[in-house]
């Protein structure tokens, strides 16, 4: 293939996702024309704005080579202590949002310590803090539903400027998370590790320090995650945040981040995967679709999105690759 | 100048990172790998039974922590040692669990298999070490190998649940758009409830229409998503079936977003009937939100269990399935039942 046939095919691959998005988006609109609707595509929006949440702070850990598995028991723990907080101590819910951010960004900092500073794989140690979150949550909880009150479940369908609150909230995280980045020096930094963390450190990048604040960050993000589907669900039971690693994962790898870091970005990238993740969902709803066909079809899109993202990542090495011989 | 502090981790420090998160993990999801004995005085245990090994597969739910603590209560009651473990969903571990039963040469085993196949070989296990043994509330896929399974019977109860709520529907009048959740496609009880589901509102066409059918892989947010979207895509559902009380939370909330949160009797009132008989579900029988769920025995389920090893062990011929047909709860029989309904259980 000649290099502008190459450049074509690249240009094609990087655009695919989106393309995918669209003819989902147009399929369950084709079938099920209620799909389309403004107030069901919100429904879309406000229903994925958690799993938005934690996937931006999952692209962060994963753009440096890392991952995070115990951000689904961080949103657990974060849920259980607050379902606490606000039926045994009748905390202002406010102030309860604000400790299940700091909670998550407690135990983000922990993960850090584990990864950045003792030096243990990022899968074995998350996956670790994962058992301890549960248990933990298990331990608080004792296994009892503890419903929460109206006073904080209110905060979830409160709107501004007719935005529902958890799209407000998810729309100022990736906001906040694209311009960290693409426009500073940490944005850098970050992507640095992840292509090649060696030569980051050779470069004069903290490399310690960095991994510590995007583990941070990527538990308050579960947190805030974590407190924003609450406020949706009204109700903290033992299966909340469970498989939500999985999601945010799948979300980031689907707008294109890759496993390996240094590639992704927050936006457009994860926001999609997050959207087109819920979008599936509420399709198949929409549709009345038999239920042993939701795995199949959810597995289905998602594996011809890695597909295309794999393409890519060859096409680019290719390009990449020093041409010996001229054609 | 500023010093630079990336030095690579020390080999020593990777294992202490590695030895303190270890025990920290299993500290309290160990309790997969920990057994506990209950208080249980041998003194007037039965000579042939005085020890018995339960295997749960995970205490993730309010009834297998109900379960428990029934058991807890009336091996207690009965002076037999208690072993117990639990798995943490792990069904490897589950297997290694219970054979540790056998090489403690347990009096009976009673488990709640996490893997209805995987369980098998650790049947054939106990059938040769001669030990009875239980499975409590999920039954052992078919194979040669002996065992009791004590269960709800998810088909019939779940039915019987419908079948009230069509009855509640029919007073009502009218046609009744319905949705109906379904659990985990991969548990049997699962699609026994939908089954039951099925079976009561093939024969009531002329009430109810199931217009959305929502898989919830027992996910609370998953329930969430897929009542909104329905309410979303027909808002006039006028009945609700969750195979779990689990998500009744989660479908009040959504409910309530929707305007649609009112109690029996007022209008616009969504019929809305679950099953299990948790704590959530008394209270919301109680307040008037809910019409009826369907209660599985958790204490005639235990006793049927423990019985079980007992007869086996003094020979006598067991059925491969004793069933708890449990009973539908509403606000007709609340005062009736309510003692029988585990979570009304302070």
């Amino acid at each position: 293939m000649n290099p502008e046939r190459q450049r074509l095919a690249m240009r094609a691959l990087d655009v695919a996702p989106l393309v995918l998005f669209a003819v989902v988006l147009a399929g369950f609109g084709a079938l099920s024309p209620s799909f389309l609707l403004p107030a069901n595509l919100l429904n879309v929006l406000v229903q994925s704005s958690a799993t938005v949440i934690v996937a931006t702070g999952m692209t962060f850990v994963l753009l440096t080579a890392g991952v995070d598995l115990s951000v689904g028991a961080i949103m657990f723990v974060a849920a259980a202590v607050s379902g606490k907080l606000l039926l045994a101590q009748g905390w202002n819910p406010w102030l309860v949002v604000a400790g299940i951010i700091a909670l998550g960004g407690v135990c983000g900092w922990l993960n850090g310590l584990l990864i950045a500073r003792l030096g243990l794989i990022a899968f074995i140690a998350t996956l670790g803090t994962q058992y301890v979150g549960r248990g933990f949550g298990m331990w608080l909880t004792e296994t009892r539903a503890m419903n929460l009150p109206e006073t904080f479940t209110r905060l979830a369908s409160n709107r501004l400027a007719g935005v529902p609150g958890p799209v407000l909230v998810a729309a100022l995280v990736v906001l906040a998370a694209h311009l960290v980045l693409q426009r500073t020096p940490l944005g850098r930094q970050i992507y640095a590790i992840g292509q090649d963390a060696v030569a980051a450190r050779k470069a004069g990048v903290n490399v310690r320090s960095t991994l510590r604040g995007v583990y941070v960050l990527c538990g308050l993000c579960a947190g805030l995650g974590g407190a924003v589907a609450l406020a949706q669900i009204g109700s903290v039971a033992p299966t909340f945040g469970a498989n939500k690693e999985f999601a945010a994962i799948a979300a980031a790898v689907l707008g294109g981040t890759s496993l390996f870091g240094g590639r992704g970005r927050v936006w457009p990238g994860t926001v999609f995967g997050a959207v087109l993740i819920q979008g599936i969902e509420n399709g198949l709803n929409h549709l009345n679709a038999d239920p042993y066909l939701y795995p199949l079809i959810t597995s289905g899109i998602i594996f011809l999105a890695v597909l295309l993202d794999s393409g890519r990542g060859q096409l680019q090495r290719t390009l990449g690759r020093r041409r010996i011989r001229p054609d | 100048m500023k010093k630079t502090t990336n030095r690579r981790p020390t080999r020593s420090r990777t294992i202490i990172g590695s030895t303190v998160l270890l025990g920290l993990a299993l500290l309290p999801a160990g309790c997969g790998k920990r057994e506990t004995s209950a208080p249980g005085s041998d003194l007037g245990a039965p000579a042939a039974v005085q020890t018995i090994g339960v295997s749960f597969e995970t205490l993730q739910t309010e009834f297998w922590v109900a379960a428990l603590k029934a058991f807890e209560t009336e091996l207690a009651r009965r002076n037999i040692r208690m072993l117990q473990a639990v798995a943490d969903g792990d069904a490897n571990r589950q297997i290694e669990q219970v054979r540790n039963f056998i090489t403690r040469k347990v009096d009976g085993i009673i488990m709640v298999p996490k893997d209805a196949r995987a369980c098998i070989p650790v049947i054939k296990a106990a059938n040769a070490a001669n030990i009875p043994i239980v499975m409590f509330n999920r039954p052992a896929a078919e194979s040669d190998a002996r065992s009791v399974a004590v269960v709800a019977d998810n088909f019939t109860l779940a039915r019987d649940t419908v079948a009230f709520l069509v009855a509640q529907a029919r007073k009502a009048g009218g046609q009744h758009k319905a949705l109906h959740l379904i659990g985990d496609l991969g548990d049997i009880n699962a699609i026994g409830r939908r089954d039951g589901f099925d079976a009561a509102v093939s024969n009531a066409t002329d009430v109810i229409e199931v217009v959305a059918r929502v898989p919830t892989e027992w996910n609370n947010e998953k329930a969430y998503a897929g009542v909104v979207n329905a309410l979303q895509k027909h808002p006039d559902i006028r009945l609700i079936f969750t195979p779990s009380d689990l998500h009744l939370p989660a479908i009040a909330s959504a409910l309530r977003n929707a305007g649609k949160w009112h109690k029996r009797g007022e209008p616009g009132h969504v019929l809305l009937a679950g099953f299990d008989g948790d704590a959530t579900a008394y209270q919301m029988l109680v307040d008037g939100y809910l019409d009826a769920t369907g209660v599985q025995d958790v204490f005639f389920e235990v006793e049927a269990s423990i019985q079980a090893v007992l007869d086996a062990r003094a020979g006598k011929a067991l059925p491969a399935t004793i069933l708890d047909r449990g009973f539908v709860i509403h606000a007709g029989n609340l005062q009736e039942k309510a003692p029988r309904m585990w979570g009304a259980k302070k």
